[in-house]
């Protein structure tokens, strides 16, 4: 089943779309289980010249890498959740 | 039961009414920002002041007008006459900000009222303390000019005359603030004119069972809609800086079965800036996405409002408390509460196999409100936004780039005013206006791109203007992406003092921020001068992207670098796209081996999903 544009469901468990690699059990925010890589903003070069406390948030699978989200955001603000109910 | 053919026509007619009140809107008017920008709505709605069709224009403005006219209804029970119009510009009782004036009239047919028709335009000034109604000085809703909760402007026909000169003796350039108030009444002329001519033609009876059947349909398909949806909770969350002040505006969206609900729960109290919403102005700003995403081919009125409940703790910056200061609100939290609300109703569509393709990256997420004024070239008093505020930058879709300069999803007809008008109407000269490099947000559908521009006084009788900018969010970007496409670039006013520097040719200014002399400064909230050698530079974000960049095809980067809409450093370093120096062609050896190291370098978590851009 799907679950965004980047992960399935697969049983219980949110899975990558990509390849298939279990994250977690679908009550849980999957960006726990991701890899979180995280820069300042501004490290996009000049139009994106912003404060250095604002952090693009890049999740990814970690078995094969794929791209599964960003967020703007600041350092202790907590990661948006969504999930499916079913 | 009426006939379908006889249904449809109706149901165009109404379009169509609609149409001609904003065509006669423009017509009128005599401001930018109403004939050349399109800030204006114009709509129907039922004798109980419910909506009967959106029209086009502000978005946002649907369910307030709606609001307004119920309001009017309530203040005025009893004494509402054929031929009268009401004004109605409090953000407390209905409106967004003083400055878009509602103008809304019954329309009665053999004396009985059958429906109301209302407009607003963002009136050429206001009276606030600030000219042309955006006022980042303010401190309270009492220094942002005339509001009023309801008054009968026009009487059984006849313009109240004391009423007319009362509010005209408030404001700046009073004649064309008349001409802003005249516009909005011949649209509600046209639109009363029109109507009755479609009841006389087919019969109360058939026009009203039409509406009230328009209605029931557009709830019953939304709700159908819903219903093929997946059940479940999608948050998105907003930054709006003004100064030193950090603002949130926090939205978790529930669906469960055939209802939606917005929940701003944990959004920032609200602030001592004018970017704060009230809640009918949060409550317009999450219709504007939503009519457009959810309902492109459902008529937009009542019965698409009563599946949508929305959740604003009071004392927040989506529903302020009275007397907070709001003027800035339709380019501050209203967008925020936009841009929020069309990435959970996107989230929400790319859960579902079949609505995935309509979810779309947030599109012009930053408006940039420069408002000019001074004496012009004409040796006249000039106010008015740079209409390029309204010239946005398309989100990335789920199945194409988002489009260059594409607008903005909240209002479809949006537009700026080409160089020669502007140049027309104020002592300036355009250095620049084009298309910013690097600023569409990455991903395997990229954001639109947006613009930078730049002017210097000319031809002056002042020596140069001042300007008013309310450019809250300048520190975030804020078009975010979807499905991990990366948000498009933040916006940056800047002030060039003194600019002296010549071009190699002898021009007295070059055409780039890089090469211009002279300091800079930030200058993003507030009143700043432009005289003698100064310059502005605007610049301004470009649309979300979506998916992953590394995943955009070789070939559609290159183009990209080609075209000017990408900088080779940023192709290399974020796209893993190598450009060859000497050839300016695809190097692709390069390339797959730099894709295959992002890749590596994102999945050890080593400090970028890219790596850092240095421009040259
Ligand atoms: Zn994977």
């Amino acid at each position: 089943m799907r679950l965004s544009q980047t992960l399935d469901l697969d049983g219980t468990s949110i899975v990558c779309g990509h390849c298939g690699h279990g994250l977690c059990d679908k009550d849980v925010n999957w960006k726990e289980k991701a890899i979180l890589n995280e820069t300042p903003m501004r490290t996009l070069g000049d139009p994106y010249s912003t404060d250095e406390q604002v952090l693009l948030r890049v999740f990814s699978c970690p078995n094969c890498g794929a791209l599964l989200d960003t967020e703007t955001a600041m350092k202790d603000d907590p990661f948006l959740h969504d999930k499916i109910f079913t | 039961m009426i006939d379908p053919i006889t249904f449809s026509i109706i149901r165009h007619r109404l379009f169509r009414v609609v149409d001609e009140a904003v065509i006669t809107l423009k017509n009128v008017s005599g401001s930018a920002i109403t004939n050349e920008g399109h800030d204006l709505m114009v709509s129907l709605y039922r004798a109980d002041g419910s909506l009967l069709m959106g029209g086009v224009g502000f978005l946002h403005h649907l369910t307030s007008a709606a609001e307004a006219c119920k309001s009017i209804i309530r203040r005025f029970r009893g004494d509402i006459h054929e031929g009268d119009v009401f004004l109605l510009n409090d953000p407390y009782t209905a409106a967004l900000h003083t400055s878009d004036v509602y103008l809304v009239a019954p329309i009665h047919f053999k004396k009985e009222l059958v429906a109301w028709s209302a407009c607003f335009v963002h009136v050429y000034d206001i009276g606030a303390t600030n000219p042309g109604g955006f006022c980042p000085d303010a401190e309270n809703i009492y220094t942002e000019g005339f509001s009023s909760p309801g008054l009968r402007l026009v009487e059984k026909g006849e313009v109240n005359r004391a009423i007319m000169d009362t509010f005209l003796n408030m404001v700046r350039s009073p004649d064309m603030v008349a001409l802003d108030l005249n516009s909005m009444i011949a649209c509600n002329n046209v639109a009363r004119k029109r109507m009755r001519s479609l009841i006389e033609k087919y019969g109360i009876e058939t026009v009203d069972e039409t509406c009230k059947t328009l209605i029931t349909q557009s709830g019953e398909k939304l709700r159908a809609r819903l219903r093929e949806l997946p059940d479940g909770q999608w948050q998105s969350r907003q930054y709006l800086s003004v100064k030193d002040e950090i603002a949130r505006v926090e939205l978790t969206m529930t669906k469960r079965n055939d209802t939606l609900v917005f929940d701003f729960t944990g959004s920032s109290e609200q602030s001592r800036h004018a970017i704060n919403c009230t809640k009918w102005a949060s409550l317009g700003g999450l219709f504007a996405p939503l009519f457009p995403l959810l309902c492109y081919d459902i008529t937009w009125n009542e019965g698409v409002i009563k599946p949508i409940t929305m959740i604003a703790p009071p004392g927040t910056i989506v529903n302020c408390n009275r007397p907070a200061p709001v003027s800035v609100a339709t380019v501050g939290a209203i967008q925020s509460v936009n841009n929020a609300a069309c990435i959970t109703i996107g989230k929400m569509l790319s859960a579902s196999e079949k609505y995935a393709s309509e979810a779309t990256a947030v599109w012009h997420a930053n408006h940039f409100a420069v408002f000019l004024f001074g004496q012009n070239q004409h040796h006249k008093q000039a106010i008015g936004i740079l209409t390029e505020t309204f010239a946005g930058a398309g989100g990335a879709r789920t199945w194409a780039d988002g489009i260059e300069v594409g607008g903005e999803i909240p209002n479809p007809i949006s537009r700026m005013a080409n160089i020669e008008t502007i140049e027309y109407t104020f002592p300036i000269r355009y250095l620049f206006r084009r298309r910013l490099k690097d600023s569409g947000g990455p991903g395997r559908y990229r954001g639109g791109v947006g613009m930078e521009l730049s002017f210097v006084p000319h031809d002056a009788p002042d020596g140069g203007m001042h300007y008013v900018v309310s450019g809250k969010g300048a520190k975030f970007p804020m078009s975010d992406g979807l499905a991990g496409g990366y948000p498009g670039s933040p916006n940056a006013y800047i002030w060039i003092k003194n600019n002296e520097s010549k071009t190699a040719d002898g021009h007295s200014h070059p055409i780039r921020l890089d090469a211009m002399s002279g300091e800079k400064q930030a200058v993003d909230w507030g009143v700043f001068p432009l005289m003698g050698n100064d310059a502005l530079y605007v610049r301004w974000n470009g649309g979300g992207g979506y998916g992953d960049p590394l995943l955009r095809p070789d070939e559609e980067v290159c183009r990209d670098v080609e075209h000017g809409l990408v900088s080779p450093e940023f192709a290399e370093n974020v796209y893993g796209v190598a450009i060859d120096d000497k050839t300016g062609r695809l190097d692709k050896k390069l390339t797959d081996k730099k894709r295959t190291d992002l890749l590596a370098r994102r999945k050890r978590k080593n400090g970028g999903g890219h790596a850092a851009v240095t421009n040259p």
